[in-house]
């Protein structure tokens, strides 16, 4: 819980709340802290549930989590295609007044969601950067329509799946969007010019770094299992893991106890195959666990000399670090979003037809048990109560839960589409939502799988 | 068969490739329920090492997609191993695991012939690579796409040729340009810049007017490009390759938005300087043509006084097709 450590500083967020509703869109309160006229205070309880308040000074109580956010409108310039920065969209966007219907507002569900970490801010930089790598993947894969020479009503097909999106995944209305010539902004000459720069600058890097891998690659290493996990690198993990589990735990929820429970069920262990290991610390008690072999001949003075060289290889732990926020966040993505989702759908409005209805209950109910194989999900740094996890396969389940949550944004992007789908077109979108579950699926199981999972023989 | 639709993609793909030593390698893709199994499984006679190669290739060359889809098991064969060091078989290996999940289409009659290989499969780009004799420098150039790690942005347009019935054929136009320093060239010297080296001089100094002419109406393109403009074909009479070049120039400057497939054109103007689009002959072999060989993601983009005479159903089969039809009168912003 970061903002604990906030609370003795009000001062923290009284620039960025001058900021809001310029170039900050939302931001965390501490208590304290207060909130502008104007703007709109959310607050969530311990159980996930939000209600909207009035601005002012906020007094919450701990387990709180307030948000602030200034309904806008914000403008901001999107470039739809990655080849072509010149020709872009201008969107002028707004939070709209939240829908009485709804029992939870799409906008709180994003702040909550997504913008839990990483200080709470949301800037309007980073809310046009996320909004347009969206356009830019729907539009990639098809699901909206952007070609050259727009004709009137493609355009108009475009702006409803446009506006849809940003509604169903964000929370925002679109309040104008008109195409725009952003060449006053970038200049795709200068682009062009740095790319060249770039590659004379590293051609002789790049040179040698290909005649390595063409030599190389006569001999693929696919098919060759991670490498054991050495001392240097399995050392320096055990205490970033230490460091970051009691953060990750409340936050995504779905941690299980295997952790708590694995450090004393290792020191027996410990004891048994290595007796010179009892006097060592913890962290040398996961060495000998998984090299029990290598360290029953060593003498009892053994242990201590081992430790001295370790704080050298500190500084690699910094990237399982990083695997262990992203992965918790996204879990914490997972859990939160995907029961939302499904009520959504559930909501929606089927056309009449035994298929369709069947199809229908067929998606309710693979969300559902994806929802559940969120909630027990198995912690990162343990494949076992007793065997800590390498590096590499730690690098391997944060990979999985990106392409879990990849899935869980084509879903919401999918609900966007069902919103605005005529009846003919219900076939095709559930197809699509098949290959969504099956992605889903797919990376919730190489998630929960501790090593690579075993494949059928080559032949 | 070419068409495209999400629930009838083809079971089974081939893909050609000539060897350095002479032979003629077949790739067979077949895609099959994952049902837990590797994404991508590759068997090559008496070469588990070529085939683990395989298996890497593929993967690697799926980065580049937008769509992830794990459904499917996707079965790489070759029908003869090559020799260990050889490496012209991956470009068609990507290709034919592309054809059979339906991201390229499957052309009618012969299996398309492939060469390359490269390094850079995650990138999408390809070295000494040529797919039925057409170089390509990276995967999306296939589409005619710009590659976005290059600094120089080459573009490709098609625009239906009419030569008399049987050999009607989509040729293309590829138009590159480099950044150079502004003011190196004054306005009136924008046509300096511009050099198609396969062309006659009357064809060079058309070329060189209608991009000079649709660049002033652009307004920003002028005096910062040098521009090399290639033709698939380069014996050819009549202006209505005109407006693929002009689209694809506008593309390559990063001035349009992208078709997700490729961009076919045909129009010609006199005033490209105002942006006007005016029709051209040949219409009913042209419509047959295009509407024959379109792909999903194509644009296809005619004059706008062929609006009124499109043949009936037209544009709802370019549209089952994945395809879609705009008849303009300028080019610009809508």
């Amino acid at each position: 819980m970061g903002w604990f450590s906030l609370r003795g500083k009000p001062s923290a967020n009284t620039g960025a709340i001058a900021d809001l509703g310029v170039g900050m869109v939302a931001l965390r309160l501490d208590a304290g802290d207060v909130a502008p006229p104007g703007t709109v205070v959310v607050m969530f309880g311990a159980s996930g549930q939000a209600r909207r308040l009035a601005p002012g000074k906020v007094a919450s109580s701990p387990g709180d989590t307030v948000f602030c956010f200034h309904p806008g409108p914000y403008t901001v310039d999107l470039a739809p295609f990655a080849a072509a920065p010149e020709w872009g969209l201008r969107v002028r966007l707004l939070i709209d007044a939240p829908n009485p219907h709804a029992e939870q507002q799409r906008f709180d569900l994003f702040l909550y969601a997504e913008h839990h970490e990483q200080g709470g801010q949301l800037s309007l930089a980073d809310l046009g950067a996320a909004l347009q790598t969206a356009l830019q993947g729907e539009l990639a894969q098809g699901a909206l329509d952007l070609p050259p020479c727009t004709t009137l009503e493609e355009w108009h097909a475009f702006r409803a799946g446009f506006n849809q999106l940003l509604y169903t995944r964000y929370g925002l209305t679109v309040d104008d969007c008109v195409p725009v010539d952003l060449g006053g902004q970038v200049d795709f000459a200068d682009v062009l010019r740095a790319r060249a720069l770039a590659a004379s600058v590293a051609a002789d890097d790049a040179m040698q770094a290909a005649l390595a891998l063409h030599t190389m690659s006569a001999l693929p290493p696919t098919g060759v299992p991670d490498a054991p996990p050495t001392e240097p690198t399995l050392q320096p993990l055990s205490p970033a893991v230490s460091q970051s589990d009691p953060q990750a735990a409340p936050h995504s929820g779905s941690q299980p106890i295997s952790k708590p429970i694995s450090r004393p069920t290792k020191q027996p262990i410990a004891q048994s195959t290595a007796p010179t290991a009892l006097s060592a610390t913890a962290d040398a008690a996961s060495q000998t666990a998984t090299q029990p072999a290598f360290h029953s001949t060593p003498p009892a003075t053994e242990p201590e000399p081992r430790l001295q060289p370790e704080p050298p290889t500190q500084p690699p732990p910094k990237q399982p670090d990083a695997h262990t926020h992203q992965d918790a966040a996204s879990l914490r993505r997972l859990f939160v979003e995907l029961p939302v989702l499904s009520r959504h759908l559930r909501l929606l409005v089927l056309p009449e037809g035994p298929a369709i209805f069947q199809a229908h209950q067929l998606l309710l109910l693979r969300l559902d048990m994806a929802s559940l194989n969120v909630d027990t999900m198995p912690s990162l740094a343990w494949a076992a109560p007793d065997q800590p996890l390498g590096a590499a396969d730690q690098a391997r389940r944060t990979a999985a839960t990106a392409i879990a949550v990849a899935a869980l944004d084509e879903a919401w992007s999918l609900l966007a589409r069902l919103h605005l789908a005529v009846s003919e077109e219900w076939t095709a979108l559930l197809h699509e939502a098949d290959r969504v579950c099956a992605n889903l699926e797919t990376g919730l199981a190489l998630r929960r799988a501790p090593y690579v999972p075993r494949q059928e023989p080559e032949l | 068969m070419t068409t495209f639709s999400m629930t009838a993609t083809p079971l089974n793909a081939a893909c050609t490739c000539l060897l350095a030593d002479g032979r003629l390698l077949t790739i067979t893709a077949s895609r099959r329920l994952r049902a837990n199994r590797a994404d991508v499984k590759c068997t090559v006679p008496g070469a588990p090492a070529v085939s683990a190669q395989m298996q890497q290739v593929v993967r690697l060359a799926r980065h580049t997609e937008a769509r992830l889809d794990s459904r499917d098991q996707v079965v790489l064969s070759m029908d003869i191993a090559p020799d260990p060091g050889q490496r012209e078989w991956e470009l068609a290996a990507v290709l034919a695991d592309r054809m059979v999940r339906g991201l390229r289409p499957i052309p009618v009659g012969a299996p398309p012939m492939a060469q390359g290989w490269s390094d850079r499969w995650h990138l999408g780009q390809a070295s000494e690579a040529t797919v039925d004799g057409v170089a390509i420098g990276h995967l999306g150039a296939l589409d005619g796409h710009a590659d976005l790690a290059s600094a120089v942005s080459s573009v490709r347009a098609w625009f239906p040729l009419h030569s008399g019935g049987i050999n009607d054929a989509l040729a293309w136009v590829e138009v590159s340009v480099f950044a150079i320093e502004a003011g190196t060239h004054d306005d009136a010297g924008e046509e300096e810049t511009i050099t198609a080296p396969e062309l006659d001089l009357a064809a060079q100094q058309d070329v060189r007017q209608a991009l000079a002419g649709a660049r002033h109406f652009d307004g920003h393109g002028l005096g910062r490009w040098r521009t090399v403009v290639r033709f698939g074909q380069p014996r050819f009479q009549g202006g209505s390759y005109q407006l693929a070049l002009v689209m694809a120039d506008r593309l390559a400057r990063g001035r349009e938005f992208v078709p997700r497939g490729r961009l076919i054109a045909t129009g010609t103007s006199r005033a490209w300087h105002a942006g006007m689009v005016e029709s051209v002959e040949g219409r009913e072999p042209k419509l047959a043509l295009i509407s024959t060989m379109t792909a999903p993601g194509d644009r296809v983009l005619l004059p706008a006084d062929w609006e009124a005479s499109l043949p009936p159903g037209f544009a709802a089969r370019l549209r089952e097709r994945g395809a879609s039809v705009a008849c303009i009168d300028r080019i610009g912003m809508i």
